[in-house]
């Protein structure tokens, strides 16, 4: 059998070592792996007639190949945010543009399937967030042997607890935080420390506390700013150094205000986030008069070579699919539950969406996280 | 030998990694060896307004090298700007200090020159990740700086490569381009544009456009905060402005980042370092910069040579008269840029 395997949506700190796992397993039983390149975009823009467009659209893959790619971060094979099933015309590859010069997003679906057929891959291993796996589930239904793997570091795919990527991103921001208190403290000022995350505030809520941050804005729970401002006066005074710290996901809203949206819509109809904490922290300036460090982590959070749990995590998710590949038992996410490796239909990724648990972990009247009982919780509370 | 019986330390500006090493060397150099006592003056030169000050022993500085910021607090207030300077004199005369030690850049230098015609006895020890005070190769705080945007670079590239993005990676030095010729060379980068070269963003596309056509679909492009366009090129807006009248930078490249984007038709994305670069913890060659300064600093003081800065010239610390080192900002020469520029576009 041919395994195909490809990596979509944005890179995260794992995704050489879940390649290189994938590929070592699979040659292990004697199967060859196909890797597409730059995620759903190598499918969509590969032109199976033209051995030129095959060749930049694909590579194969064996032990040799991915001997030292996890030795660095990214991913070896690159990615995009492409999604065949919505393909604005612009974006189309030439020997498929429609006809009608129409600005409506067109399914290419039909292609793609022709595409997996005439490469001859027998399974796909699609390693993704909700967007790459929501195509994933598309092939799926369509009748392709697809075995997902959930990566994502704002950990918000739905049916797993965990998503590679996400205890490295929480590393390094914890890691930031503490670079940042130096300033913060010598300049006593108000910190505001903004995090990726969309939609989901799990990367503040986690970061907040593990670095012991004192508040902590997540894309839940939306937030008074005069109350905000208190708290964080109230923190700065009893800080024998004099300052305050807050986290804030890039998807957070003020109460009374909106989410503040910079830039287009991508391809599955997200906006691009980004700039809350700045509008925040002026909006801080305004009401306390105080000094303000902003700091937008942004890309800094999932670049970069893995910490070891996301080691194990991508590791075990690549044996994981590799093997229920081998075993012919398709049409799985694999995943985390309550901390043990289990695999789910690939369906539940559209059975719901994976938010904070508010009424668990956080206290919403003092914007911070608030665990108790984690007695029978699973390692990361999820 | 001039005796010192009691000697104030202040640190001034923004905070940088390694002043917490000064102000250990200088307390246990200055108990230690002189036999004198140390103040220290909180907050820069409001705590010598204000007489904010804190007694510091070689206990008080013990297990402090290695920490980031600094134990003394650090403000922007400048006693010529505040009308403090009497102030500054009566901290002098009821703290009975004989002298003031100044760790600082360009404005709290500046002070302190100011105060030296004044016939204040102050000696002081540049520190600035800017790495932008005349006299000496290097200031305290500056390597540290280029190693975090490094690493950060290191590992931005791994993105970039990943989508086959532009990534602009903005980073701090107000006027002076050092910490992004430094960090550029030393993370690769594609292009580096310093304020010392005003830039063409034509040129900045010119460069990525080559990348492109030889294959390589992704760039890094390190920004100085302070990069000026050239002439008539391209409009920005103005800086505001802070209690000292100096642009406050940060964010050209959330400018430049949607035109080259525009220009090219190759996404771009934008990370600006901020103040990451300014905190953690101090490199070795901080540590040990800053605890050469501070025993060189307090000898000075014992020696009464007031109105000197101390500076590394080559492997060597020596005194430099402090008008002198504050006359003109230290930019980036000509000849290192072009070393840089070698790589520009492959």
């Amino acid at each position: 059998m041919k395994v195909g395997v490809l990596t979509g949506g944005g890179d995260v700190p794992g995704l050489n070592a879940c390649i290189k796992a994938v590929t070592n397993r699979a040659s292990e039983d004697g199967h060859a792996v196909l890797g597409i390149r730059r995620g759903w975009a190598g499918l969509l823009e590969c032109d199976p007639d033209d051995p030129d467009s095959v060749a930049a659209c694909t590579i194969p893959l064996d032990p040799g190949v991915v001997r030292t790619i996890d030795r660095s971060g990214g991913t070896f094979l690159h990615t995009s945010r492409a999604n065949p099933a919505r393909v604005r015309p612009k974006e189309e590859p030439g020997f498929l543009r429609s006809k009608d010069g129409g600005d409506e997003p067109q399914d290419h679906t039909a292609h793609v399937l022709k595409v997996i057929d005439r490469l001859g891959i027998g399974a796909l291993i699609p390693i993704g967030g909700d967007d790459t796996l929501s195509f994933a589930l598309r092939l799926n239904d369509e009748g392709v042997p697809v075995v997902a793997i959930p990566k994502t570091m704002d950990n918000d795919v739905h049916g797993t607890d965990y998503c590679i990527g996400f205890s490295t991103a929480i590393t390094r921001t914890v890691n930031f935080i503490h670079q940042l208190r130096t300033s913060a403290g010598s300049h006593e000022r108000l910190a505001v420390v903004e995090v990726f995350g969309r939609y989901s505030g799990e990367t503040s809520l986690v970061s907040a506390y593990l670095a012991g941050v004192d508040r902590a804005i997540i894309s839940e729970v939306p937030f008074d700013i005069e109350r905000l401002a208190r708290l964080l006066m109230k923190d700065k005074v009893a800080n024998p150094s004099r300052y305050a710290m807050m986290t804030i996901s890039e998807g957070a809203t003020m109460l009374g205000g909106e989410m503040v949206m910079a830039g287009t819509e991508d391809a599955f109809g997200h906006k691009k986030l980004g700039g809350v904490g700045q509008v925040t922290g002026e909006a801080l300036r305004e009401l306390t008069g105080e000094g303000i460090i902003y700091q937008q982590l942004g890309y800094l959070m999932r670049s970069g070579t893995p910490d070891s749990l996301d080691l194990m995590v991508a590791i075990n998710y690549a044996v994981m699919a590799s093997d229920l590949v081998i075993q012919g038992e398709v049409g799985r996410l694999v995943a985390l539950r309550n901390g043990n490796y289990v695999n789910v239909p690939i369906a539940v990724v559209r059975q719901g969406v994976k938010r904070v648990d508010v009424g668990a972990l956080y206290d919403v009247d003092n914007y911070r996280p608030k665990i108790r009982h984690v007695d029978g919780k699973p390692m990361f509370l999820y | 030998m001039f005796a010192v019986k009691r000697i104030g330390i202040l640190t001034g500006g923004g905070d940088c990694p390694g002043l917490n090493g000064a102000i250990r060397a200088v307390v246990r150099r200055g108990v230690g060896a002189h036999g004198c006592e140390a103040l220290g003056f909180r907050n820069g030169w409001r705590g010598v307004m204000e007489g904010d000050v804190v007694p510091l022993t070689a206990d008080s500085v013990r297990g402090i090298l290695h920490r980031g910021g600094t134990i003394l607090g650090s403000s922007a207030a400048n006693p010529y700007h505040e009308g403090g300077i009497d102030h500054v004199r009566a901290a002098f005369r009821d703290l009975q200090i004989d002298g003031l030690i100044a760790i600082g850049g360009e404005g709290t230098l500046g002070a302190a020159a100011n105060m030296t015609e004044e016939g204040l006895a102050v000696i002081g020890i540049p520190k600035t990740i800017d790495n932008d005070i005349s006299g000496t190769d290097y200031c305290i705080g500056f390597q540290t700086a280029v190693q975090v945007a490094t690493d950060a670079i290191d590992r931005l590239h791994s993105t970039a490569e990943s989508h086959n993005r532009v990534m602009l990676v903005e980073v701090m030095g107000r006027s002076a381009g050092w910490i992004a010729l430094s960090a550029g060379m030393a993370g690769g980068a594609h292009v580096i544009l310093i304020p010392e070269h005003p830039f063409d963003l034509e040129e900045v596309c010119g460069y990525v456009r080559r990348r492109h056509l030889r294959g390589r679909l992704f760039s890094i492009v390190v920004v100085a905060e302070g990069v000026v366009p050239r002439a008539g090129a391209m409009d920005l807006p103005e800086y505001p402005r802070d209690e000292r009248g100096f642009p406050r930078f940060g964010g050209i490249a959330g400018l430049l980042g949607p035109e080259i984007e525009r220009r090219t038709g190759f996404e771009t994305r934008v990370t600006v370092l901020g103040h990451i670069q300014r905190g953690g913890t101090p490199s070795a060659h901080d540590r040990i910069l800053a605890t050469r300064f501070g025993i060189a600093a307090i000898d000075m003081a014992a020696a009464g040579a007031w109105g000197t800065m101390v500076a590394l010239r080559g492997n060597d610390v020596v005194g430099i008269p402090l008008k002198e080192a504050v006359a003109e900002v230290r930019l980036v020469p000509e000849e290192l840029y072009r070393v840089a520029e070698v790589f520009f576009g492959y």
